[in-house]
């Protein structure tokens, strides 16, 4: 079974259909899971959603509940959440982008992805992971082409996943291989 | 239009009726031997009731009226802290129990046999202004609003928002020939009107929320207007939309959105986009519109899927709970009918909505036309506000 954590936002069901396609979901609020059904699940998914990672401290909860324990994959705020607890710092964009597709690039760093790929994907974000972000085991994989910014990272070790960009969007090419990649990891 | 003696003397009559626009022409719905005033406490009996309507007579077994804004806030638990308002009821249907086809010829269908006598020999007003148009947001005060919500968008509160500015004047109306003169200029494809002895509304909707046949859903969002001229055309329109970024922002953020709001209530992987970003042509403007259907998953509601899809996203913003949060704590009166839907529900659970805009409500003499456009990063204050303009312009031109 697949948990998604919504956090009230107008797309999460495009990533329980999308998820659906690999195992039985189980959905719920981000203020009223259930732990012990969680603690039963083989994923847990972060969804995207309105607001800065602050604003979710049960969000936080579950991550540091279950990091280590369960493959875990962030999409936008899911992703920022992630990272918010990793030590990074969120911080706002100059240039904004809402319904907008960019085409991203991956990393060297990337063990799901071959380097140098290109993805066109959908973005639905205002704020982004503000670098120089270090961490050991929590790599930036790609970015987007144009400016730079972070658009997903991998930890190997704790399995935990992040996609800044939305792999459920209609405008995102390729986004059910995208999440297969992360869940045959 | 051929003449017809009972319509010409129901139109005359201050008898209520209904007439909802159909691909061909238009239905007309009198003779209603239920008319239910919707609240918060008997909106669930409202939806136990549809289920009990008998199968029976497939022309006349449905229940037609609106949801106003305020009640499909609260089914989505989104409280709305007080406004001014006319105390204008959040919702009504009723059941008719005579139908009128109005085609090339006209077919009349009714559950009564002596539905043309049923008359009270009362006429109805003829429209009279009584003071002009005004605004309830000037232009400042716009400007206001759309920093603050330009503000909420770099904080990532919200992705899209639209203000809602109201132009009201005082005035009696005849909906029967305001209706009539609309759809001469422009019969859009969700075009309404009720006539009640208190009330009128007269609309000419363009946007198709829900349109369910069998366990098939459709909705067909509208994200981008574009303002007719002698110059432009179809395939113009088209490529003014596709090469303005912030129309594009906008419409593929309601695209996703609708896609998620119909995964709701669908199996998985039936939701898809049937045609995607196209243009729509009326008499004033162009609308860009995606079409996106999916098929019922078998224990949904019709309760479940007015949740689901209520208000229409399109001209709330994005996404919807937040975004509603913030509207409602900004705005000072209430929205009554607009951006709310009407339509009808039938026996065998078919349904039909459209989201009411572009709409004249009269009631207590007053009547008010609402228009919302969108604050995404991209826009400007004033052009959003000449949006608005654009928008009720030609509703306050049949005055």
């Amino acid at each position: 079974m697949i948990y998604i954590v919504d956090h009230k936002d107008s797309f999460t069901y495009n990533l329980v259909h999308l998820f659906s396609k690999f195992d039985a979901v189980c959905i719920a609020n981000y203020f009223e899971v259930n732990y012990s059904k969680m603690a039963k699940s083989k994923l847990i998914v972060f969804s995207s959603g309105p607001g800065a990672p602050n604003d979710y401290p049960a969000t936080s909860e579950i991550y540091k509940k279950f990091k280590g324990r369960k493959k875990i994959i962030g999409i936008c705020l899911g992703f920022q959440q992630i990272l918010f607890n990793e030590n990074g710092e969120i911080s706002q964009q100059k240039k904004i982008y809402h319904g907008y597709q960019s085409k991203v690039k991956t990393l060297k760093t990337s063990a799901l992805f071959k380097e140098n790929k290109i993805f066109r994907v959908g973005r639905y974000h205002s704020l982004k992971l503000k670098e120089p972000f270090n961490s050991r085991e929590t790599l930036v994989t790609m970015r987007c082409t144009e400016t730079g910014v972070a658009m997903a990272f991998e930890n190997t070790v704790s399995q935990v996943y992040g996609f800044q960009f939305h792999p459920e969007s209609f405008l995102t090419q390729n986004g059910k291989y995208i999440i297969q990649k992360v869940l045959s990891a | 239009m051929k003449k017809n003696y009972y319509l010409d003397k129901l139109y005359n009559s201050n008898k209520p009726f209904i007439i909802y626009k159909v691909e061909r022409g238009y239905d007309l719905f009198t003779d209603f031997s239920e008319k239910i005033v919707l609240n918060n406490k008997n909106i669930n009996n409202f939806f136990h009731k549809i289920n009990k309507l008998k199968k029976k007579n497939k022309f006349l077994n449905l229940y037609i009226g609106f949801f106003g804004y305020e009640i499909l806030c609260n089914l989505n638990n989104v409280r709305i802290p007080k406004q001014k308002n006319l105390k204008f009821p959040k919702g009504i249907f009723y059941k008719p129990e005579t139908k009128i086809q109005i085609r090339k010829n006209i077919t009349i269908k009714s559950t009564y046999r002596n539905y043309s006598q049923l008359f009270e020999n009362k006429t109805f007003n003829q429209t009279k202004v009584l003071s002009p148009f005004k605004i309830n947001i000037d232009k400042d005060k716009y400007k206001k609003i759309f920093n603050r919500f330009t503000k909420n968008i770099k904080e990532g509160k919200t992705y899209q928002i639209k203000i809602c500015t109201k132009y009201k004047n005082r005035s009696l109306i005849n909906p029967v020939s305001l209706f009539w003169k609309l759809m001469k200029i422009n019969a859009s494809p969700e075009s309404f009107m009720v006539k009640d002895k208190n009330y009128s509304i007269v609309s000419c909707s363009p946007e198709t929320l829900i349109n369910k046949k069998g366990n098939k859903i459709i909705t067909k969002p509208i994200a981008g207007t574009l303002r007719k001229t002698k110059k432009t055309s179809v395939r113009g329109a088209l490529s003014y939309f596709k090469n303005n970024i912030k129309e594009t922002k906008e419409h593929n953020m309601i695209v996703d959105m609708e896609r998620s709001d119909l995964s709701k209530i669908c199996k998985p992987a039936t939701v898809k986009i049937s045609k995607v970003k196209y243009v729509e042509e009326y008499r004033h403007l162009y609308h860009y519109v995606t079409k996106i259907e999916g098929v019922i998953e078998k224990d949904v509601s019709i309760k479940d899927i007015i949740i689901a899809m209520m208000p229409g996203g399109s001209v709330i913003g994005c996404p919807k709970i937040s975004t509603l949060n913030l509207l409602n704590c900004q705005e000072r009166e209430s929205r009554n009918i607009f951006t709310g839907s009407f339509g009808y529900i039938k026996s065998n659970l078919d349904m039909r909505f459209n989201i009411i805009i572009r709409s004249i409500l009269n009631f207590k003499k007053i009547s008010e036309i609402s228009a919302a456009s969108g604050v995404v990063i991209g826009s400007t204050a004033k052009r959003e506000f000449d949006e608005n303009y654009i928008k009720v312009k030609s509703l306050m031109d049949l005055f």
